[in-house]
């Protein structure tokens, strides 16, 4: 190839020329470089300012911890314990199936649960901590402490889970915490609370008081400013900005958890009620319901089998029987016929014959012992419970008068416990009918022989346990008393209420107290459930309602006593009573579902109740004074 | 050899340390000086791990480039073919014996040094081409059959760096070739035809997965860093967040909190020019940019005054990969570039891209010193 010379002014020219359009371009692309350095740190600088803050600064919510619920003497129904806690931060972790993946060689994360957290991840966002596993035993909560270096974003956190000492015993009273739903979010008001709800792990009451007082329960969130580095670790409180969560009030109430307990031990395997009161106050002293479940089950989310077995059985263990079940009164009714009788006209001392029967109407009407009781004035009937001496004083007897007495005595209505799903019961009267027969006109006038049902507490008449409880407390005292189950919120005590006097003649009353001593202490139809000491003379009244009418048929079948009958055919057993018998002071109702008789099921049940009320005498001991309590210290936690 | 040179004159060693672009120098020393302090920063107020070995690393690099730029330019182009087919021949071997690094082969253990051959490269492509348009005449250039041995130079390094797989360099190597190929004067006409095909390139190799995952999601979160802030976006929002909250005067130096904070990755490399930028501000960032605009118009002054073609060409290769670090790197960190991987030359911690630089910037002082000597348009010099 020959040697050419290198001078070649073409070429020269177009390198010249293209080196300066090459230096051209990239200045200009240096002078877009620099804009965007201008928009960013001068235009913009605001903006990233703020966010740089957010890097640098989290506001921590410290949650506070939620109110104890105590009773009457103190003892815990419902408190904190501490549960060990995984939290992970999304934004923090930047990869969170990688983290889950190492995280779970420590702890396992199953598959669903990753779904799960991922799924929890999307609905509340990046910036909230989720829970990937709580309950963790101190070694396994230690073993990830120790391995955090590893694991951006995880948080190790010591949170707190509601306990409720009781179990089942205090299931209904109490009800219990779970988890936040996305309705409670949309229908919370106010930031603050808003942001508490979205803690992880965080709790609100769904049954019972736990829901009822919520507000109260959950007090205020605290809040801390930490300076965070990049795996979301905090470098420094900052503690001047910093406000301290406010503990939820406490709840005292007027249970007595001894007795509660004792009364639930008692019912032990019947599906039942019981409702003690102070017949003074309306302090509702027990509340228990059988069987029940265990709102501890309910704390950590329950498991879908135990919920199936829970809604399944026959014995409605998630039913509160004493506020929500209504029964049939029976007999025991007959305490509010006897006032009502004497309301219009009857004198106790008036007599009528049984003879086991009586026609009325197009029927006979059965007293509950076939052969009869013979002659008996109003104490007698009371004291054997006979159906024929009130069938008689039905025939001529107003029902809305009747209903009127009922309901004075505290049937038919409901109170304020704070309990949620408390059910009124019937109180049936002409207006009542007219309106519950609407649209069928041949049914609304009241037929005299239905009063001859109601009078016996059967028919369409049917009341709560609570009910019962009240209206044997107002028997007893003469007064209105009112239930009451909360005795104190946070400091603040709940003044005594002082129940008005009922406006029927006390007269009246006497010969129903009377009647009552008569069944418990005369050798009446409870006589097996009189208490011995004479210092707590019970006083009280059986019922048994009608579930299922034996029929002729079932007769001829060989099926005469109610033993012979499937379980959810027999009849109901109640009692109501008070005690003591002189200067009452505690007032109780028992009802067995399907527990047959009210003397033989349900007034031994409430001798031993109030055997125990009697020996431990709640209201003559000085209950607690929540001002006195010592808050415990206000425990900090981040979230 | 001596017949080839021109009659030219003939300069001692200590004359031509006299000749040596000390502007050039300084403004070098300057940058690999912001490098320093930057990376004292990062190590929360050390020398250690980085600011130290940064600093003697430039030393020793700036020995080689006086070294470099010492030796005749003639030289350089004798030996432009050779280093170019060794450095092509390392690559081709690097999936054999090449060591495994962040899933990725590209370095070569040779005896005890690490080895990249992909920089190598970066200088022996530059040359190459040079060389290669050195012996064309102007009217040659743009002739169809004269544009395949570039194609093959370019295309060869591109591809073997591409299957390492370092998208990065391998776009980094195309575009200076390219770069080159162009100032050599190539028509616009045949410009405007590759521009149309590297389109279709581009498309087809997003459309039949010719990428990684990795590489598609970085271009993906390129094109909108808020799609997923917490994954490959996450690097660049916490950049912008940096450099944003710097402000026009800066944090100060040591002070740049989202870096203390450690919410970059990879500052001491990649994302240095963000800590830069938040502890010094748009007033500090603007400067350095001015500093290596500086450098790069430098450099293509030097190419302009250079009488030989190579040199002439090869400065400006070296100019133009110089410039592509830069303005990849920055705009990558201020989110106007996909993240890559491409460090701040002369700034970011890491030997072989700063030897590879100085080595690159020897050629241009080497060309400085000897502008005067041209050298004769032949292809068998060899």
């Amino acid at each position: 190839m020959p040697v050419i010379n290198t001078h070649d002014p073409e070429r020269q020219e177009i390198v010249s020329r293209r080196t300066v359009l090459f230096g051209g371009g990239v200045s200009l692309l240096f002078v877009g470089i620099a804009g965007r350095l201008y928009q960013l740190q001068v235009a913009d600088y605001e903006k990233y300012q703020d966010l740089a803050q957010d890097n640098q600064f989290n506001r921590r919510v410290l949650t506070p911890l939620r109110g104890e619920i105590i009773d009457r003497f103190g003892n815990s129904l419902a408190s904190n314990r501490k549960n060990f806690r995984i939290l992970l931060i999304p934004e923090q972790s930047r990869d969170v199936n990688g983290t889950l993946d190492k995280l779970s060689k420590y702890i396992p994360v199953t598959d669903e649960k990753r779904a799960r957290i991922i799924r929890e991840i999307r609905r509340r966002g990046a910036f909230t901590p989720v829970e990937i596993k709580n309950n963790l035993s101190w070694p396994d909560f230690s073993r990830v402490n120790f391995e955090l270096p590893h694991l951006a974003g995880v948080l190790p956190d010591v949170g707190e889970t509601r306990d409720y000492p009781l179990g089942e015993a205090s299931a209904f009273v109490i009800g219990y915490v779970g988890a936040v739903t996305d309705k409670d979010l949309s229908t919370q008001e106010g930031d603050d609370d808003r942001t508490l709800l979205r803690q992880p792990g965080f709790k609100v009451g769904r049954d019972g008081l736990e829901r009822t007082y919520e507000k109260e329960l959950r007090g205020h969130a605290g809040k801390m400013n930490v300076k965070i580095n990049a795996h979301g670790r905090v470098i420094e409180e900052l503690s001047d900005e910093a406000t301290p969560p406010v503990q939820g009030k406490t709840l005292t109430l007027t249970i007595d958890a001894e007795l509660q307990q004792k009364a639930t031990k008692e019912l032990e395997g019947e599906s039942a009620a019981a409702v003690v009161m102070d017949t003074v106050t309306g302090d509702i002293l027990v509340l228990a319901s059988t069987p029940a479940f265990n709102p501890n089950d309910f704390n950590v989310g329950i498991d879908a089998g135990l919920w199936k077995e829970l809604t399944n059985s026959p014995y409605k263990p998630l039913l509160n029987k004493p506020l929500s079940g209504i029964y049939p009164p029976g007999s025991t009714f007959k305490v509010v016929s006897a006032i009502a009788a004497q309301a219009s006209g009857v004198k106790p001392s008036q007599t009528a014959h049984c003879s086991g029967k009586v026609w009325y109407g197009n029927r006979f009407f059965h007293c509950w012992k076939r052969g009869g009781h013979g002659t008996l004035d109003m104490k007698g009937a009371l004291k054997h419970s006979c159906d024929v001496y009130f069938y008689e004083i039905a025939k001529k007897l107003e029902v809305d008068i009747l209903a009127g007495v009922a309901r004075k005595f505290g049937l038919g209505q409901t109170y304020e416990l704070g309990v949620p799903g408390q059910k009124k019961g019937i109180i049936p009267d002409r207006a009542w009918k007219q309106q519950y027969f609407a649209g069928q006109p041949e049914n609304q006038p009241w037929f005299q022989g239905e009063t001859l049902s109601v009078i016996i507490g059967q028919g369409y008449v049917t009341s709560t346990p609570l009910q019962l409880c009240v209206m044997a407390a107002r028997v007893a005292s003469g007064r209105a008393v009112r239930p009451r189950l909360v005795r104190a919120v946070g400091d603040l005590v709940l003044p005594e209420p002082t129940a008005p006097m009922i406006d029927v003649d006390q007269d009246y009353l006497k010969v129903v107290r009377d009647g009552m001593n008569a069944v418990t202490n005369e050798y009446g139809t409870a006589a097996r459930s009189r208490l011995e000491d004479p210092n707590w003379q019970l006083a009280g009244k059986t019922g048994t309602s009608q579930v299922y009418r034996i029929t002729a048929e079932d007769r001829a079948k060989g099926l005469a006593k109610p033993e012979d009958l499937p379980w959810e055919r027999r009849d109901h057993a109640l009692f109501v009573c008070y005690m003591p018998y002189e200067n009452p002071r505690y007032a109780c109702s028992v009802v067995i579902e399907h527990g047959i008789g009210g003397a033989r099921a349900a007034g031994p049940k409430a001798r031993e109740i109030m055997r125990a009320v009697a020996a431990k005498n709640p209201a003559a001991r000085t209950p607690i004074d929540p001002r006195n309590l010592v808050q415990r210290a206000t425990h900090r936690r981040e979230g | 050899m001596s017949s080839l040179i021109l009659p030219g004159p003939r300069r001692g060693a200590r004359e031509r340390l006299a000749q040596l672009h000390w502007p050039l120098i300084i403004l070098l020393t300057m940058i690999a000086g912001v490098g320093v302090i930057t990376l004292y920063s990062v190590a929360e107020g050390n020398w250690r791990p980085w600011s130290m070995r940064h600093g003697l690393r430039y030393l020793v690099a700036l020995s080689v480039l006086i070294a470099i730029g010492m030796v005749s330019i003639r030289h350089w182009m004798a030996l432009s073919y050779p280093i170019y087919f060794a450095a092509l021949l390392a690559l081709a071997a690097t999936p054999f014996i090449g060591e495994i690094n962040m899933g990725a082969r590209r370095w070569i253990e040779f005896s005890g040094m690490q080895f990249q051959p992909s920089e190598a490269m970066k200088i022996g492509l530059v040359m190459a081409l040079a060389r290669y348009y050195h012996g064309l005449r102007a009217e040659q250039v743009s002739h169809i059959l004269y544009l395949i041995p570039p194609a093959l130079m370019i295309g060869a390094p591109v591809g073997l760096v591409f299957i390492q797989p370092d998208l990065g360099t391998a776009l980094l190597l195309a575009a200076t070739g390219i770069i080159v190929v162009f100032v050599a004067g190539l028509s616009w006409r045949i410009g405007m035809i590759g521009a149309a095909g590297a389109v279709a390139v581009g498309y087809s190799a997003y459309r039949f997965e010719f990428l990684k995952t990795y590489q598609i999601e970085r271009i993906l979160t390129f094109l909108n860093p808020d799609r997923d802030p917490l994954g490959q976006g996450y690097h660049l929002l916490q950049s912008k967040i940096a450099l944003g909250s710097g402000g026009l005067d800066g944090k100060g130096f040591m002070n740049g909190t989202q870096s203390q904070l450690k919410f970059l990755p990879e500052m001491q490399t990649d994302f240095i020019f963000t800590i830069f930028g938040e502890e010094f501000g748009f007033v500090g960032a603007v400067g350095l940019l001015i500093l290596y605009l500086a450098v790069i118009l430098t450099g293509l002054s030097i190419a302009m005054s250079a009488k030989s073609h190579f040199a002439r060409l090869a400065v400006i290769g070296v100019v133009a990969t110089f410039s592509l670090y830069v303005l990849i790197n920055t705009g990558m960190v201020m989110g106007l570039a996909p993240v890559v991987g491409v460090p701040l030359p002369l700034v970011s911690y890491g030997g072989t891209v700063m030897l590879t630089i100085m080595a690159g910037f020897g050629l241009v002082m080497s060309a400085h010193v000897h502008r005067d000597q041209d050298v004769l348009r032949s292809s068998d010099l060899l």
